[in-house]
């Protein structure tokens, strides 16, 4: 079975959704904790981020999760938005200099709700996200 | 002196905050998170998790992230019509709390609601923090 969203795309289970890959830099954690308000050391304090278990400064997990958005609504647009639903676990740090994908696939389509399997890897192929996320298309 | 979330025992609810969002708001998230795809869908100028991340700032606002404290999860589903609604209503509260192995695990409800009470985004954020966190920084 196959569904359409309104951008008139069409999915079928097992389909791979269009990645979306950004590069961390400390630049660009800085300016997500300035718009976010979330200003936790971990992030920002290279000092403080070297007496921690991480070694250094990380992202913020709901920056990465961002990429995960991005790049459902660039598969699904006004649906994605009107009525998206995901759950994930963080499974690890994104660091500065390191390249992140968002990925998904169809794993499910039950009469218009598409289930997708979602992730984010870094560039050594670590696993930075994972989860589920849900969209109804009519 | 701010509180902080370690302090805070399961059921708490936090202050209920009224939020104005506005273009510029939303603009500086959008550069913030580089995404290129809202810009393409048709009256919407956010993304989402726009909204969960000014939850989350209004709960930073009443209580201090502990010191070690990670995001471990994360739960969303949002409703977002186009863009008519910039007052909208932030709401938390901590959902669950329990301890393991000297770290503590907490769940905290977040909900976002137009002014006029439509629901636009809840959730569940989880955090674990050590039993012994003090504010971070």
């Amino acid at each position: 079975m196959s569904q359409r969203t309104e951008e008139m795309r069409t999915y079928r289970v097992g389909d791979v959704l269009p990645a979306v890959t950004k590069t961390i830099t400390q630049a660009k954690i800085k300016r997500y904790a300035e718009a976010s308000g979330d200003h936790n050391p971990l992030h920002l304090d290279p000092a403080f981020a070297t007496t921690t278990q991480f070694g250094g400064t990380i992202a913020h997990g709901m920056l990465v999760l961002a990429y995960v958005s991005e790049m459902m609504t660039a598969a699904f647009g006004q649906a994605w938005l009107r009525g998206g639903r995901f759950k994930v676990r963080f499974r690890g740090a994104a660091r500065p200099g390191d390249r992140v994908t968002a990925s998904g696939r169809i794993v499910r389509d039950e009469g218009g709700k598409i289930f997708c399997d979602v992730e984010c890897r870094n560039q050594a192929d670590d696993l930075l996200v994972s989860g589920d996320a849900e969209v109804r298309v009519r | 002196m701010t509180v902080s979330l370690a302090d805070l025992p399961k059921g708490h609810e936090f202050t209920e905050t009224r939020l104005n969002l506005t273009p510029d708001w939303a603009a500086e998230y959008v550069r913030a998170v580089e995404d290129e795809a809202i810009e393409a869908v048709s009256g919407h100028s956010y993304p989402p998790l726009a909204l969960a991340a000014c939850s989350i700032r209004a709960l930073l606002d009443q209580a201090a992230l502990p010191e070690g404290a990670i995001h471990v999860g994360q739960e969303l589903s949002f409703s977002l019509n186009r863009d008519t609604e910039w007052e909208v209503v932030a709401r938390a509260r901590v959902a669950s709390r329990g301890e393991r192995q000297g770290w503590v695990l907490m769940g905290i409800d977040l909900s976002v609601e137009s002014e006029s009470g439509a629901a636009m985004m809840s959730g569940r954020a989880t955090i674990t923090f050590p039993v012994s966190g003090g504010p971070a920084g």
